[in-house]
């Protein structure tokens, strides 16, 4: 006993180092949404794309400031309000320094900046319809002419007379994608206009990461800050906020509340029952001893394997205490069945088969979902793994030892409840009652199941707050801005390759667009709008000198005609003669200030697998998709590029998961079978784990009724179900003698089991709640009906 | 200068519709522009014939035009070119097309450019005699009564003053002339003449204005 003892104290010093040589600082907690997503992507680039495009927009936050309700929308002074408000609002943001940047002022933009970028490259740039009209030879010189000089408007930004009398130039700065967002500039101001309503632009860029839990709690309570100062001096003007920082600081709020709440909750909860049927505080003592060894084991392992530990993981191993306990609740029941006879090992040596049996079949349960393909999720199975297995090396090393003394309450006493229902069981359900009943559950849960449905949305693991949520719509309603979850992703081992391939993709995407209302989108955004290859300027340049600037007489003319001075005339030709003139590149047109709005398309160069360097990524983005199937289409056989659509791989893979759950959910429960009937032989075996089957079956029914969609984290949830729902027909099974008492801690450890998954029920992530949900029922089922095991045991050994 | 962004041009329109609404100005008060919302909605209909002359430095000689202006206060204004050749314009809320003389249309809409929509705004300001809307763009001086008036615009923001150095509005009854300065040094001058009022648009008008709404050609 004391060798045992002496084991464990050993373990707990390893642990208790290992644990010190890891945290220096906090817990280092981990709130990334999307860190919960599985790999999905086949091209390991594109998941890096969809990294980097997150993390682009992860550091920053983006306000909009407006009317606080349409009423207020009219009045003269509407924009110079939004505009003061939102140069207030910057100001109080900056002075906080929760911010590197915060940006209210615009850089004047200059439309004049535009044409002066393109004006060197101007003849290696045309517009599809003035290319197509060059290619055929349909275009008229002499049209163009008299449009450019005698057209009332230039329909956006153009080049002068003399440096563009044919209007070419003009073609392709008109057909530039600028139109991207609604955002225009007002008064040195960014706003956006929706009616009569003004709303300001105000940006910032975060100091640090959207996830860092210092970051988040600087820009909240900056951010409230100025929102008071600005209902004070404006109170007519509402501020609407999005950025990833304040989905993750609500997230990791909400998820320390559930923490507190399922940890405080089972707590509690759990010492009350156990001081209930053991009246006497050493086993509180001890059962938290045996839960606090359980997850000090498994927070340490889980971050010394991971490097951090998921918010999800801390909410469900909150929930975790009521499972971790019920080994020590099965040692204090054997304790307290013994009475005055008690010998601790002799007690340890009753209870060890069944306690081991019981935490066999939960790892089996754990160890499937360690399989899922979800980060998050096998973070948690590793968790319950390491922390369900400590805790019951605490009941079979350190308890004997701290537990010597016999019990001085009559079992009797404690037990008279279970032991009353225990009489009524095995006097009046029969064999026959067990299996009617068994029939019955299943006729009444039949027409649920036929009502199930299913939910494979990603939002199924991502609770987003719905004022959050709202807040966003409207932003992007107010400025166009896109969602960036599908896109194309184009590659190439130069930036030229890159951009030939793009173009590729261009010329298929330009015959989904159009006025049709079967257009598969709306618009596209790549870099290839504003830079074509090499390739592409040198044939446009070829086309005109062979179509425009091949009749050099006809030419000059032409402009006399149009009364053109001859020095101008003459230099446009000239300039066109000059040479070949320098190509625009990408890098070029990266280092203008023209092309901060649209850098993000570009990813630039990649790493290589074996951390060379690699080729060059770019990224295409839709806009106003109708018809996602015909996008990806879009990119078959297309060298180089391939269709991302993120939400939509997970929202697959969910699917798949859910459907394949079934077949898991069959071989996990062939496998515990086959080690119930190494130690209970095939038939008992079978009745062991039929309260188990028809609690899932009953479960499933309930969701039928209930309209609850069935995700994959309901199927993880029956996996668990399995593992721990089997359990109480172990201990009843291996009660013998004392049966009273072992129904007593079967009912104790099945109620702080419920506690505790019971509370994750409640939580405010969707995937935990499913998860919770489906094990509150599927526990509360099996334990209602694990008696039934007597039943049949009964007849087996009168 | 090498470059040149003919925004201005489009000002003008703006500005001639105020002309034409101005309409009789008989009760000139002292806040001039608030002035033309009443004025404004004494005619749906306003009818004008029109020389544009602009001068610009890579040319040998000014650029005459001629053609008809007609506003609807409901539907927009109709730009029609018919010297030295014939091409339509229309103006509406949230599009401009083009209308050549072999009937090839040119639509863009007015989001999709940037600053466009802004010139837009402050077409729609004046239509609508949004006194206060114009005033986000404009610092107006007022001069003479109302039988003869001038009106000076100076823009207010970096962004029009960028392209514009000013616009001169000059009448009587009806807005007589326009004149707009670049900051390049090219300037516009357009002379109205024949200017009435009318109840409503012909069929063959509100066939231009109702085509907008459906085509989309090539641009």
């Amino acid at each position: 006993m004391r060798l045992r003892a002496m084991l464990w104290l050993l373990l707990a010093c390893a642990l208790a180092t290992a644990g010190v040589m890891q945290f220096s600082g906090p817990l280092p907690l981990h709130s990334n949404l999307l860190a919960l997503l599985p790999q999905t992507e086949i091209n390991p680039v594109a998941e890096q794309a969809v990294g980097s495009l997150a993390e682009a927009a992860g550091k920053r936050a983006f306000f909009l400031i407006g009317p606080a309700s349409p009423e207020h929308a009219s009045g003269p002074r509407n924009a110079e309000n939004a505009g003061q408000a939102a140069r207030e609002f910057a100001a109080q943001l900056r002075g906080t320094k929760a911010f590197r940047q915060v940006v209210a002022e615009i850089p004047q933009f200059d439309l004049r900046q535009l044409a002066l970028f393109y004006l060197p490259y101007r003849f290696n740039l045309l517009n599809d319809f003035d290319r197509d009209a060059l290619v055929e030879g349909s275009l008229d010189v002499a049209a163009r002419l008299q449009h450019k000089l005698y057209a009332p408007f230039q329909l956006g930004p153009a080049y002068s007379l003399a440096d563009d009398p044919l209007g070419l130039g003009d073609g392709w700065l008109a057909g530039l994608p600028l139109k991207t967002l609604k955002l225009e500039p007002w008064d040195g101001l960014l706003v956006a206009r929706n009616g009569e309503e003004v709303w300001a632009v105000v940006s910032a860029e975060l100091a640090g990461s959207s996830y860092d839990s210092a970051v988040q709690r600087h820009v909240v309570s900056a951010v409230g800050a100025a929102e008071n100062a600005l209902k004070k001096d404006f109170p007519d003007l509402l501020v609407l906020r999005t950025g990833t920082v304040f989905y993750a600081a609500a997230a990791r709020q909400s998820a320390e509340r559930e923490v507190d709440l399922i940890g405080a909750g089972s707590l509690i909860g759990m010492l009350f029952l156990l001081y209930l049927v053991f009246r006497s505080f050493r086993p509180l003592a001890l059962g938290l001893l045996s839960v606090g060894f359980g997850i000090a084991a498994a927070v340490t392992v889980v971050v010394a394997v991971y490097g951090e530990m998921h918010l999800l993981t801390l909410v469900f191993g909150a929930s975790l205490i009521g499972e971790a306990i019920d080994y020590a609740i099965q040692y204090f029941s054997a304790h307290l069945g013994a009475g005055k006879d008690w010998e601790p090992m002799v007690g340890l040596r009753r209870i060890a088969a069944g306690l081991l049996m019981a935490l066999t079949t939960s790892l089996l349960g754990y160890a499937a979902l360690m399989l899922a393909p979800f980060p998050a999720i096998a973070q948690i199975a590793l968790f319950a793994l390491v922390g369900l297995s400590a805790a019951c090396a605490t009941v079979f090393l350190l308890l004997p030892w701290l537990l010597q003394t016999a019990g001085r309450r009559d079992p009797e006493l404690s037990v008279t409840l279970p032991r009353r229902f225990l009489v009524f069981w095995r006097a009046y359900v029969s064999r026959r009652a067990c299996l009617l009943l068994a029939v019955g559950l299943l006729a009444v849960s039949l027409p649920g199941w036929m009502r199930l449905s299913s939910n494979d949305s990603v939002q199924v693991l991502i609770s987003r707050p719905v004022t959050l949520v709202a807040q966003e719509e409207k932003i992007r309603d107010l400025t166009g801005f896109g969602n960036s979850s599908q896109f194309f992703l184009v590659e190439g081992q130069t930036p030229e390759d890159l951009l030939r391939h793009e173009e590729k993709l261009f010329e298929r995407l330009a015959k989904m667009t159009g006025p049709g209302n079967d257009r598969a989108l709306d618009s596209y955004l790549g870099i290839s709008a504003f830079v074509p290859s090499a390739e592409r300027q040198q044939e446009n340049r070829a086309y005109l000198a062979k179509r425009v600037f091949s009749d050099e007489s006809g030419l000059r003319y032409q402009l006399a005609e149009a009364s053109l001075r001859d020095e101008v005339a003459s230099r446009f030709v000239e300039e066109f003669k000059g040479g070949q003139g320098p190509v625009l590149l990408v890098e070029d047109w990266l280092k203008s200030s023209l092309s901060a709005p649209f850098r993000h398309l570009w990813l630039g160069q990649m790493g290589g697998p074996q951390g060379d360097q690699g080729g060059f990524a770019a990224v295409v983005q839709p806009q106003g998709i109708r018809d996602v199937a015909r996008l990806a289409e879009a990119s078959a056989n297309l060298p180089g590029v391939t269709f991302v659509d993120k939400a939509g791989s997970v929202s697959q893979l969910f699917r798949e998961y859910r459907q394949w759950g079934a077949l898991w959910l069959l071989a996990a429960l062939s496998l515990v079978y086959g080690v119930l009937c190494l130690r209970y032989g095939l038939a008992q075996a079978a009745f062991m784990l039929l309260p188990t089957v028809l609690s899932m079956a009953v479960v499933l029914g309930a969701f039928g009724y209930l309209g609850t969609s069935l995700t994959v984290f309901n199927v993880m949830g029956f996996m668990l179900v399995l593992g721990v729902g089997v359990n109480y027909a172990i201990f009843l099974c291996e009660g013998g003698v004392n049966e009273a008492a072992t129904l007593a801690g079967v009912l104790l450890s099945a109620a702080t089991t419920l506690l505790s998954f019971g509370l994750l029920a409640f939580s405010s992530m969707p995937a935990l709640s499913g998860f919770g949900l489906t094990l509150l029922l599927g526990i509360c089922v099996s334990v209602l009906l694990a008696p039934m095991v007597l039943s049949f045991t009964r007849a087996a050994t009168p | 200068m090498l470059v040149r962004v003919s925004r201005c041009s489009f000002l003008i329109r703006c500005l001639i519709t105020v002309g034409c609404l101005l309409g009789d100005l008989s009760a000139w008060a002292s806040d001039m522009l608030s002035q033309i919302g009443a004025q404004i909605e004494q005619h749906a209909v306003v009818r004008a014939e029109f020389v544009q002359t602009k001068q610009i430095a890579a040319l040998k000689r000014p650029l005459v035009t001629k053609g008809r202006l007609t506003f609807s206060r409901s539907q927009g204004v109709l730009w029609q070119i018919e010297q030295p050749y014939r091409l339509n314009y229309v103006l509406g809320e949230a599009r401009i097309v083009e209308i050549a003389s072999d009937g090839v249309r040119r639509v863009r809409e007015t989001r999709e450019v940037p600053g466009l929509a802004q010139v837009g705004r402050v077409f729609r300001a004046v239509l609508g005699a949004n006194a206060d809307a114009l005033r986000e763009y404009f610092e107006a001086t007022v001069q003479g009564d109302p039988a003869k008036w001038a009106i000076e615009l100076k823009p207010r923001q970096s962004q029009l003053a960028q392209y514009l150095s000013g616009i001169q509005l000059s009448g009587g009854r009806f807005l007589e002339e326009i004149r707009i300065s670049e900051t390049g040094g090219d300037s516009t001058r357009i002379r109205f003449s024949n200017s009435h009022a009318a109840a409503a648009l012909d069929e063959a008008e509100l066939l231009l204005f109702g085509a907008e709404r459906v085509d989309r050609a090539g641009q």
